[in-house]
């Protein structure tokens, strides 16, 4: 059992710390953390930041270096989502091309593909966004009815997509669509595309969501064209590149665990802060057994996650375990911004600006209620650990 | 960065649970409900032989020098056969007790023997109608002349039946309630009246002892008169991460019940590890038997570390698994319906047990509450 870190991983964090003070947003280390509320501005401010990371080498360390990236090690990448965690950056606008577009084109793209696709996710000049939800189809993906149909030598795509975060000022979308059908084996006949989002036939329309956010969208396609170039691996063989897909998500609940983890550093810190007839609400019995509570639900989410990342890198790739971080994260999140909402007394309910505490746990609070659905549900998740870890029976539906 | 257990450690737990296996597992806690403890014996003299008694001692005490890792996979299995007796209060506590504060003349006497498998200790604390607290014990030892005389009445004192010595917690001083108890280790005497007393958890024996003017000298008082209660503190630190790998062995052994039995029960045509009312209540409980063992293993690495959380993580380890352990085993007797309402499945052992260690040596919201002041809140 060993918990430091080599000299070779410190020399990283040192480097990578001193570039983030010296290029992050003016500002933003004292607190100027705001971004803008109108879209077009919100997705160029974000855009320069991405590209302000390709050009320091930041972009995406896990690529290898041919195509831009650090080669980085899984250790490299806990760091960078630790210090990344640490100064509150910016988010990555380019998140699921940096994280699984491209990881994915590098494994099993053409040579033509990588060469088209590559540097433009890195530099941010080429926004991704991801078509796998359907009106009809949530957990049960297979049930996507988004039809791509040979047309001489292109592909004419007709359906809707749902919940495709960052949809409106995507490029390019990674699009699950079905190219034959298959009653028996519905997992079959799915071929991914890569679509360009700037076409007569791609609409969207954003969703205003609970917290207020506008993310998610609608994706309309009405004879959206595409060719064969734009196909990710083999026509109808969508499924396969969908897993390789996820085998490439290494590290982000390590960045959500971060993330938690200094969340309830503040909440600690609120309790400490905030009084109740005069009183540090820390000192009430109540509210420090829950603390004590959280604190052992956060630490031993953390540890365990560093459990199976040891795995993990002993045996080249994650195993079903891993789900269970997901699982737990999410859920620990929704518990623990509730908690933090609530021993604000009324003022919990002030929003945006007025909100009294930083991190404005409101905000953090409405958006927890997604974590628990986006990426696979809680119910999804306790299927796979139920039957791949525990090998306990599929049901009959499936 | 390895947060793991070394190959070593692990082919270890192997031999120990081969070797329990070979006694019928929980077979030696049914034992235990009839008063028969001769195959428990046993097991204590093989994990003698195995090494397992002298893990933790200096090899100049006849021990292997480890540390407190390196007795998980023991605890561990241990509590996935819930195998009852002695060895976490002598291995985990008495040991590191006598390790940082006995003198020397006094690990002579009891390490060795202890290495050895000749000596069991249990732990005598708590008095009846009273908590465990320094308010709560009573029981006085009082200087006369050169020598020292014990009274007073101590419960709850495990397995006192198969114990060779007790180390006591007893008031040396009236003034002060914290600073006025001390710790004495003595062996088993004619001199001591002790009484089984009923317990739901048949296969755990606990026992009163009362003390009648037990004559006893000064050295077999550990450590600082007066100081005993800080003393405590510390081997309590070791005590409470074995117990949490002793109690993720538990629930690893529920888990694997609940989640066989529902891949061959059926109902309805099917196996009940379909539905997902009992297939999510399983992932439950193996979620909290992960989140457990995570923060047991580095409890037990950190007790023998000086980093600034060594008593936070032990405690959190502590609530987590006491609390969850009760959880875990409730629900395996629900999965299991009505047979695991009776006597002969093992459900009922499990529940039984984890109630009796949630209230063992402080409650969840005493160790809850010094998670939080050990961090200075």
């Amino acid at each position: 059992m060993d918990f430091s870190f080599t000299k070779k991983e410190e020399k990283f964090r040192t480097e990578l710390r001193t570039w983030l003070e010296a290029n992050l947003p003016e500002g933003w280390l004292e607190g100027k953390r705001d971004l803008p509320e109108d879209l077009d501005e919100y997705s160029r401010v974000l855009r320069a930041w991405q590209n302000k990371l390709y050009e320091g080498g930041w972009a995406a360390i896990a690529w290898p270096k041919e195509y831009g990236g650090r080669n980085a090690t899984l250790m490299e990448e806990i760091i960078y989502h630790q210090e990344m965690v640490r100064v509150k950056a910016p988010p990555l606008i380019n998140y699921i091309g940096i994280h699984m577009v491209g990881p994915t084109l590098i494994d099993i793209g053409t040579d033509e593909q990588k060469e088209k696709y590559l540097k433009k996710i890195l530099t941010g000049e080429e926004i991704w966004c991801q078509g796998y939800s359907e009106p009809g189809a949530g957990s049960d993906l297979t049930g996507l009815k988004t039809r791509a149909v040979k047309d001489g030598d292109r592909w004419l795509i007709n359906g809707q997509k749902v919940w495709t975060s960052f949809g409106h000022v995507a490029d390019k979308c990674f699009l699950l669509t079905r190219t034959s059908t298959h009653p028996e084996k519905k997992h079959r006949g799915i071929t991914v595309f890569m679509m360009d989002m700037h076409q007569p036939g791609v609409e969207t329309v954003p969703i205003v969501q609970m917290d207020g956010h506008k993310d998610f969208n609608e994706v309309y396609m009405t004879d959206a064209v595409a060719t064969d170039a734009d196909i990710v691996g083999q026509v109808d063989s969508g499924w396969h590149v969908l897993i390789a897909l996820m085998l490439h998500e290494r590290t982000g609940i390590g960045a959500e665990l971060f993330t938690l983890e200094k969340q309830f550093n503040d909440t600690v810190e609120l309790a400490q802060q905030y009084k109740v007839n005069g009183k540090p609400l820390i000192e009430n019995p109540v509210v420090r057994q829950k603390l004590a509570n959280f604190y052992a639900r956060v630490r031993g989410s953390l540890l365990n996650y560093y459990k199976n990342l040891t795995t993990t890198i002993k045996n080249g790739q994650p195993g079903a375990e891993t789900s269970i971080d997901k699982l737990v994260v999410t859920e620990l999140n929704q518990a623990l911004s509730a908690f933090a909402v609530e021993i604000q007394g009324h003022q919990g309910v002030l929003f945006d600006k007025d909100a009294v505490a930083d991190p404005k746990w409101q905000h953090v609070f409405l958006a927890s209620f997604g974590q628990t659905i986006g990426g696979g549900t809680s119910e999804v998740q306790r299927n796979t650990i139920g039957e791949r870890v525990l090998g306990l029976p599929k049901d009959m539906g499936r | 960065m390895d947060f793991s257990l070394t190959e070593e450690q692990e082919m270890f737990r192997g031999h120990i649970r081969k070797m329990l296996d070979t006694f019928g597992g929980t077979q030696l806690a049914r034992e235990m409900i009839d008063n028969n403890p001769q195959n428990l014996k046993k097991v204590y003299t093989t994990l003698a032989e195995l090494g397992c008694s002298g893990i933790n001692i200096p090899e100049e005490y006849g021990g292997m020098d480890l540390n407190a890792l390196d007795l998980v996979p023991t605890f561990e299995e241990m509590g996935r056969s819930l195998v009852p007796g002695l060895f976490m209060e002598t291995s985990a506590l008495v040991v590191p007790t006598l390790k940082k504060y006995a003198t020397e003349q006094q690990k002579q006497q009891y390490l060795p023997a202890i290495a050895s498998g000749e000596k069991l200790v249990s732990f005598a604390a708590l008095e009846p109608f009273n908590d465990f607290s320094p308010a709560g014990i009573q029981c006085t030892l009082v200087q006369q002349g050169g020598q020292y005389v014990l009274n007073g009445t101590k419960t709850l004192v495990p397995e006192a039946e198969l114990a060779d010595a007790f180390l006591l917690l007893v008031r040396t001083n009236q003034e002060d309630q914290e600073d006025g108890l001390s710790l004495v280790l003595i062996d088993k005497t004619e001199g001591m009246n002790i009484e089984k007393l009923s317990s739901f958890d048949e296969s755990k024996h606990v026992a009163k002892i009362e003390f009648n003017h037990l004559v006893i000298n000064e050295e077999q008082i550990i450590g600082e008169v007066d100081k005993g209660w800080m003393q405590l503190q510390e081997g309590l630190l070791y005590f409470n991460a074995a117990l949490s790998s002793y109690i993720v062995g538990a629930m690893e052994s529920v888990v694997h019940m609940a989640t066989e039995y529902a891949k061959i029960r059926e109902q309805f045509g099917q196996a009940i590890g379909r539905f997902q009312a009992i297939k999510h209540s399983i992932v439950n409980m193996k979620v909290h038997l992960e989140i457990a063992r995570s923060l047991s293993h580095y409890a037990n690495w950190v007790v023998d570390t000086d980093e600034f959380d060594r008593q936070a993580a032990v405690y959190s380890a502590r609530t987590y698994a006491t609390e969850k352990f009760i959880e875990v085993s409730a629900h395996n007797i629900q999965i299991h319906g009505g047979i695991g309402f009776t006597e002969e499945i093992d459900c009922h052992l499990f529940v039984k047990r984890a109630r009796y260690y949630d209230q063992y040596l402080g409650s969840t919201p005493f160790y809850q509450e010094k998670v939080v002041s050990s961090l200075g809140w």
